[in-house]
């Protein structure tokens, strides 16, 4: 079964877009064949907290709870300098390692 | 493709709030023909929403955008301020930011700008692009200025 990544913002169009972009590059260089990377809207974040193939959500809003899976917000993506997106490109693919 | 020309600049721009920012550069859109009349109403409805101020260094800036139904063809709108206006923060909408700079992206489909997004995040994260943006000192400078960054032909 494949592992799947949700990147959740409010409205779903050019923010995580860029998120789910970077993550995305990332995971091709990685080799993760088995790993997906959604961009979906926070309000549908229930229908997937469910499923047993979601390993991460990278939220792009303040996060105000907590899930079962690691979470990590997504910002730098959007107005991190290069080392920090790296930086946080870093953590996801070491969480994914870990999964 | 995406259009941006002097047309769509709007250069030290003396505005009272978000609202009114937004339909500046909305209009300026709508004028070419780029998005359709309703554009602004429906970015601003959605900035209430989902707002998209952004706390960059050295100061923040805000990336209002609608979804694609009124967008004609995709483009980019840019406006310089005065002084600053208020916008809520993306990540905290509790928290108010003064912006300077008002990004308005009309896009008709991510993917489809997706290496322009990108390029314009890396700007965000960039403080001295950032005052460098500020500093240009005409329209015609800020598009060829923003052309190159983002490596736009």
């Amino acid at each position: 079964m494949g592992r799947l990544i949700v990147v959740a913002c409010g409205a779903g169009i050019n923010t995580s877009a860029i998120a789910e972009d970077s993550i995305k590059e990332r995971v091709i260089q990685e080799g993760f064949a088995d790993v997906e990377v959604k961009r979906i809207l926070m309000a549908d974040i229930e229908g997937y907290l469910g499923r047993s193939d979601l390993i991460m959500v990278v939220s792009m809003m303040k996060i105000f709870r907590t899930f079962h899976v690691p979470v990590f917000q997504g910002m730098p993506f959007l107005i991190g300098t290069k080392q920090e997106k790296d930086a946080l490109l870093d953590k996801i693919v070491d969480a994914v390692k870990k999964t | 493709m995406l259009e941006f020309s002097e047309a769509n600049v709007a250069f030290s721009l003396d505005v009272p709030d978000s609202q009114e920012v937004i339909r500046v550069l909305a209009d300026k859109l709508c004028a070419q023909g780029l998005v359709s009349k309703d554009y602004g109403r429906l970015t601003y409805e959605r900035e209430l929403e989902h707002p998209t101020g952004l706390p960059t260094t050295p100061f923040c800036i805000a990336f209002p955008h609608a979804d694609a139904d009124g967008v004609i063809q995709s483009a980019l709108a840019i406006a310089l301020l005065k002084k600053p206006v208020f916008f809520k923060n993306m990540a905290d909408p509790d928290e108010e930011l003064e912006v300077h700079i008002v990004v308005m992206l009309a896009n008709k489909n991510p993917e489809e700008q997706i290496q322009t997004l990108r390029n314009l995040a890396l700007l965000f994260g960039e403080p001295e692009k950032l005052s460098k943006l500020r500093d240009q000192s005409s329209p015609r400078e800020v598009v060829a200025w923003l052309k190159r960054e983002l490596r736009l032909s």
